[in-house]
């Protein structure tokens, strides 16, 4: 008995160290966050300030753009998963409950770009977006980042509304409500979870992409994210490091916090993913 | 696609009244299932579909992505980038990047779900967050924070490494090419990590506490239990596991193009910033002109690769699975 105590604490004992050790970067980025400038290079890989200098989140929120930068994001962010949601929970549903003509090829064309590799494809992309005038616009970042996830989207609400009980459909069309109203009143209400977990997974990706407003906001520093904005930051002023670092935890945090309370979504959602 | 099905119907409605509402209703539903359906098939087509298509188009040009491709060179872009080393550099970089970053994901995620599915260890669901909280930063912004780290006090990191053993000289590490693609590899495994711990947790999670139980009183030690149970149990899931995470690392773009942007002289280029480079002009020293036929040679070639190396993967992989599968039962 007591051995298996002894074991049981060794664990944890490693469990917590090795935890809190990868996560080392984030601890490191979040007091050099806070550090002065002398600190920063005398305390060097030691994370913790020997002062808190409050005032790198102020300078970095107003004078390197980090303000417009997060509200730029915020807007992607928001935009793509609004976007995604309302695309995928419409065109999901009808895939579960209507068996219309030409349902067969769009599920084929559906499951058959699931297994494409993507990314290759920006080059497309960019030129349909330069033609449309939507080029160096926050809208083409929000179209295009919507419509990486839609098929994902698709195939989760798909199977999430085709293990939803018939009978209350057919009670809600006994008593006269039409196709809109079975969607909106009946069905989206039920799907409360999986817009959660769609709408996490598009806010996370949308949140931390990269390549995407990389390419479409090439032309405009106005409209970088928060993480263009640290790619760019390193280039151009390249001294400010605890400036940098207090940018960092500003992107970081947001997205961080927004897991950790709906983070049963997100685990099930990429546990249920892999099941299948 | 909704015209002509409407036609059809129309002609369709002239028969019996008895049954004519319900044909009216049947049609209602089916133009409205369009309608819902239009919207992600729009998005599907207009950026997913016709992208890989329009690739296509742009290979026999050459085009700097200005105005209209006009200039066409026939098969000549192909052949430039089958012809550049840089190419087939990059191209051994992902695979590299690939070979270490999967196996030491695969092996190490495992071995720590196995640590967490023990149903007597608490706060599994916390030790769980901690390793899995990676996942869900941004890989641009781990890269500027590894970038600081390195650029800053790599000195430091030297010293510490020289004192634990772990080197036995100073190293340049983002300035020489070995280390630098070392780093990105090693940064990559810590960024994605938890994606594997949660699919082997996850398929841990569906072998019946029953089998462990029978291994049990059949005096099963852990290491046999491990090898005749959880293995076995483990291969359908394993099979998801490995592709998602090769296809996932052949991605790889983000954290490349921030840390080093494919330098020192091209020796972290992988394929998917070379592609960048040639379409955005470079970061690079030889920084060239855009060149987006080229650019589009080499993303149709990498594509191709990629489709041919998943059904290949996909194929080889299940039927490992399954004859390993049958051969244990016999």
């Amino acid at each position: 008995m007591t051995r298996r105590r002894v074991v049981t604490v060794m664990t944890h004992v490693a469990l917590l160290v090795s935890g809190l050790a990868w996560l080392y970067p984030l601890f490191w980025a979040l007091g050099s966050s806070l550090k002065g400038d002398d600190d920063f290079f005398s305390e060097g890989l030691n994370p913790m300030p020997s002062h808190f200098l409050w005032a790198n989140y102020l300078d970095a929120w107003r004078e390197a753009s980090f303000g417009r930068y997060f509200l730029n994001t915020l807007v992607i962010t928001l935009g793509t998963v609004v976007v995604t949601l309302v695309v995928t929970s419409t065109a999901g549903y009808v895939l579960a409950r209507t068996r219309f003509p030409g349902r067969g090829f769009c599920l084929g064309l559906v499951s058959a770009t699931l297994f494409l590799p993507h990314g290759y494809t920006i080059i497309p992309v960019f030129d349909l977006m330069q033609r449309l005038h939507l080029l160096n616009s926050l809208w083409s970042v929000i179209i295009v980042q919507a419509s990486g996830g839609v098929v994902f989207g698709t195939f989760l609400f798909m199977g999430y509304f085709m293990a939803i009980d018939r009978e209350l459909e057919d009670a809600a069309q006994v008593d006269g409500a039409n196709f809109h109203q079975t969607f909106a009143r009946i069905m989206l209400p039920l799907s409360g979870p999986m817009l959660a977990t769609v709408g996490l997974f598009t806010a996370i990706s949308a949140w931390n992409s990269f390549f995407i407003p990389l390419v479409f906001t090439l032309g405009r520093p106005e409209l970088r994210t928060l993480a263009i904005g640290m790619y760019a930051f390193i280039g151009e002023n390249s001294t400010e490091w605890t400036l940098l670092c207090a940018g960092t935890v500003i992107t970081l945090a947001p997205i961080i916090l927004l897991f950790l309370l709906l983070q049963r979504f997100f685990v099930n959602g990429l546990a249920g993913a892999v099941k299948q | 696609m909704v015209t002509t099905v409407s036609v059809r119907e129309d002609v369709a409605t002239a028969e019996p009244p008895r049954s004519a509402g319900r044909r009216r209703a049947r049609r209602r539903t089916y133009l409205w299932s369009y309608v819902y359906l239009a919207p992600m098939m729009v998005l599907l087509l207009a950026f997913v579909v016709y992208p890989i298509v329009a690739s296509l188009g742009y290979t026999f040009y050459k085009w700097d992505g200005i105005g209209d491709p006009t200039d066409f060179v026939g098969l000549d872009n192909f052949r430039q980038i089958v012809h550049d080393s840089i190419f087939w550099r990059s191209l051994g970089h992902t695979f590299v990047y690939a070979a270490f970053v999967v196996p030491t994901q695969l092996v190490l995620a495992l071995a720590l779900a196995l640590v967490l599915n023990n149903k007597r260890l608490r706060f599994a669901s916390f030790y769980r967050t901690l390793f899995f909280l990676p996942v869900v930063t941004s890989a641009a912004v781990i890269g500027v924070v590894i970038q600081l780290l390195v650029s800053n006090f790599g000195d430091s990191i030297n010293d510490l490494l020289l004192k634990l053993h772990v080197i036995d000289q100073r190293v340049d590490w983002l300035g020489d090419p070995h280390f630098a693609l070392a780093i990105i590899i090693l940064v990559g495994i810590w960024h994605t990590f938890g994606y594997n711990l949660v699919y082997f947790l996850a398929g841990l999670q569906t072998i019946p506490d029953e089998l462990y139980e029978a291994a049990r009183l059949d005096g099963a030690g852990p290491l046999a239990t491990f090898r005749y149970i959880t293995i076995p149990m483990l291969r359908a899931v394993g099979v998801v596991i490995v592709i998602l995470a090769v296809i996932g690392t052949f991605q790889i773009f983000d954290l490349v193009q921030v840390l080093t942007s494919g330098g020192p002289y091209f020796s972290t280029e992988v394929v998917n910033t070379y592609i960048y480079h040639l379409a955005f002009g470079g970061s690079n020293a030889n920084a060239v002109q855009p060149d987006i036929g080229l650019a589009s040679a080499a993303s149709f070639i990498y594509g191709v690769l990629l489709i041919v190396f998943s059904v290949v993967q996909v194929l080889v992989l299940r039927s490992l699975a399954k004859r390993r599968a049958t051969g244990g039962k016999a």
